[in-house]
């Protein structure tokens, strides 16, 4: 049985003569957590907006739930854009009852759950304000609420966190781990490769409109092969053929090693070169060192 | 169409409940009101003035016709001396004084009076007329020749077309009607029209919007919603105007208006109708196009007053398109997509619109109406998500 929520086979899409994406394929399977990476540029949004049938796609089959995207399935979505905004001269719960019934909710519903999330978030005496009369903070709140007011079972944010202060951060991840509890699929697309090692079961690393890297975390991290020394110690830590130093602070170091290294080896080398070694742990490399290695650190700064 | 209700009672109603659009919407009639008050206040106090200076001013009549009698019921006094009178006049001492000449047909009559300001000070010439005219009658003796000499006749015209009775300039009243509520339509709703695709588009709202509803629906639902907004507001304005054409010649005694007069001919009421639609539908295809090509409502700006414009153009060549309809300018501006609305309104309201010349017309709006507004949903599709630049409209149609 195929369980894929959204399936992409063989996508491309040209803007006049620029190629943006060649030939992507990839899914996203009913109730994951799915990570689309990629630098700025790479096609990310690109392929979301073409999923949701906002872009028509040049050849290939975008589906969801087995469909190729209509707004009547809107009912079932929950999108986050990256550029996101609202209705600002419009009052709070007017807009949250706009979107409630664009998305399937009767007035009523919607009206109620517009309350009930205005009072969940401490904003009940704001229902009747203007948006453009709320904090920017303020309105990253409304906007989450008419992101999930219909209990979406498809989540797709892009960027989700870009702009946020902490407590918009805080409750956006609560929000998502609900939706998660409750079985809902979740795509993001982030350069926040904490969240993405958090919260994500599969990644696909675009990289110039084509699929760089596709699978679990620990899949990708096999792709790219590696392991690291993660050690705390005192004195001087020498060269060796046995490992590169990625990071080298006065305490800190971590140490990238080929795959079948010896590690207890290299734990006697160092303690014989007179190393005070006070922890030492072999783990797989990061999601964030995958991240520089495909797209250099220029891309990272962007992201950030 | 999805959703479509949902949008047009949200713009429509988000609109009226806001008190800004009804304090606008209520401007006009209110002017309206002020104006035809102060109009009214001050054709009272012009009258009141008229009987008032009844009691004030002098004459000299060196014609020998002004009669003594009528002179006095209108307030003059007679008086002998000219230089006398004038000096008096001068120190402000008398009103006015009017000095008839010995032949009024050849010469004037020299009138001094105070200074009133602009509209007063020429009362002593209504005076002079009123007096000389009145003591004429008076001299005729018959009643009948005294009137016919006094006051106009009156006439009573049938006028012919194509071997019918025609129905004169009334029957222009109705059909001409469409092109004032043209007018008012592109001068009402043009900017809101404009801000139908910019306002998702500034507020960066569009992405979300598509997931629930295609750029058609969102367009078609928002373009309803301004229609029965621009109706509304015709309501609010036409309803006092109505009342007032009622309720005014009863209190102020002015000439009754009589409705049932105005002649009714069903074919070039259902003309007028269908050019009126499809130019509005014309119009707000292009709003929307441009609207969705322009990255804001202020660039935005310049392109739509290029629009009106156009529109407008053919009122320029008013005269030319009436006195010659089938005439190089008059069948270019008929059949150029942009002037045809305007053009063909007014040919039609002055009956110089064949019928097969208006399908065609209305044939002509309405093809380039819906290539405008679906090029417009096909651009918004893509403008709309970019937020910050002008598209490429090349770019945006070939993808």
């Amino acid at each position: 049985m195929n369980d894929a929520v959204i399936e992409v086979e063989n996508f491309r899409m040209d803007f006049g003569s620029t190629n943006v994406i060649d030939d992507l394929s990839f899914d996203v399977r009913r109730g994951e957590t799915f990570g689309l990476l990629g630098s700025n540029g790479s096609g990310k949004t690109t392929t979301i907006r073409a999923l949701l049938g906002i872009y028509q796609p040049t050849a290939g089959r975008l589906t969801v739930e087995g469909e190729v995207f209509s707004p009547r399935q809107g009912a079932r979505l929950g999108y986050l854009p990256e550029e996101r905004g609202l209705y600002r001269k419009e009052s709070v719960e007017a807009v949250m009852v706009y979107f409630g019934r664009l998305k399937g909710l009767s007035a009523a519903e919607a009206k109620r759950f517009s309350a009930d999330y205005l009072e969940r978030i401490g904003m009940a005496d704001k229902a009747s304000v203007r948006l453009d009369k709320l904090s920017g903070g303020q309105q990253q709140k409304v906007q989450l609420g008419v992101t999930i007011m219909n209990d979406p079972s498809i989540l797709i944010l892009d960027e989700p966190t870009k702009g946020f202060d902490p407590v918009n951060r805080r409750l956006l991840m609560d929000l998502l781990n609900e939706r998660r509890d409750k079985g809902a699929t979740v795509i993001m697309i982030t350069h926040q490769m904490d969240e993405v090692e958090r919260l994500c079961d599969r990644v696909l690393l675009l990289k110039d409109g084509a699929a760089e890297a596709y699978g679990t975390i620990p899949e990708v991290q096999d792709q790219y092969g590696g392991r690291r020394l993660r050690i705390s110690f005192s004195g001087h830590l020498p060269t060796s053929q046995s490992y590169r130093a990625m990071i080298n602070e006065a305490n800190y170091a971590e140490l990238d090693i080929a795959d079948d290294a010896d590690t207890n080896a290299i734990l006697a080398e160092l303690i014989n070169q007179g190393v005070q070694v006070r922890s030492f742990e072999v783990a797989p490399i990061s999601m964030e060192e995958i991240f520089l290695q495909v797209y250099g650190s220029a891309a990272v700064a962007e992201g950030d | 169409m999805h959703n479509l209700t949902t949008v047009v009672s949200f713009e429509f109603l988000r609109t009226i409940t806001k008190p800004k659009f009804w304090l606008l919407s209520l401007a006009v009639p209110v002017m309206i009101g002020l104006v035809v008050a102060l109009s009214a206040f001050s054709n009272s106090t012009a009258q009141d003035t008229t009987n008032s200076s009844e009691a004030g001013f002098a004459y000299l009549d060196n014609s020998g016709l002004i009669d003594p009698a009528v002179a006095h019921a209108m307030g003059g006094t007679s008086v002998t001396d000219a230089a006398a009178a004038r000096q008096q006049v001068i120190d402000g001492k008398l009103d006015g004084f009017l000095e008839f000449p010995a032949d009024p047909v050849t010469e004037p009559v020299l009138i001094a009076a105070q200074d009133k300001g602009l509209f007063e000070s020429g009362r002593y010439s209504a005076v002079a007329n009123a007096l000389m005219k009145q003591s004429v009658a008076q001299r005729i003796g018959d009643r009948q020749l005294a009137t016919l000499a006094v006051q106009p006749i009156s006439t009573d015209t049938t006028s012919y077309t194509d071997g019918q009775v025609s129905k004169g300039p009334l029957s222009l009243l109705l059909p001409g009607m469409f092109l004032i509520l043209f007018y008012m339509a592109v001068v009402m709703l043009g900017n809101q029209m404009l801000n139908v695709t910019l306002e998702e588009k500034e507020n960066r709202v569009t992405e979300m919007i598509l997931t629930m509803m295609n750029p058609t629906t969102l367009i078609v639902g928002k373009v309803i919603a301004l229609v029965l907004i621009g109706l509304l507001q015709a309501l609010v304005v036409a309803v006092p105007g109505i009342a007032a054409l009622f309720i005014l010649p009863r209190t102020f005694n002015l000439p009754q208006f009589d409705l049932a007069s105005i002649p009714i001919e069903f074919g070039p009421l259902a003309m007028g109708f269908a050019i009126f639609v499809s130019g509005f539908l014309l119009f707000a295809g292009m709003l929307v196009a441009i609207g969705a090509v322009m990255p804001s409502a202020k660039e935005a700006g310049s392109a739509f007053g290029v629009v009106v414009v156009l529109l407008f153009l053919p009122l320029y060549a008013f005269a030319l398109i009436v006195s010659d309809p089938t005439g190089l300018v008059s069948t270019v501006f008929t059949y150029f997509p942009l002037t045809a609305p305007v053009t063909a309104l007014l040919r039609n309201a002055t009956g110089n619109l064949a019928w097969w010349e208006g399908l065609l017309v209305v044939g002509i709006i309405g093809t380039f109406a819906a290539i405008f507004l679906s090029v417009g949903v096909k651009l918004f599709r893509t403008g709309a998500i970019s937020y910050n630049s002008k598209v490429s409209i090349r770019r945006a149609l070939g993808r």
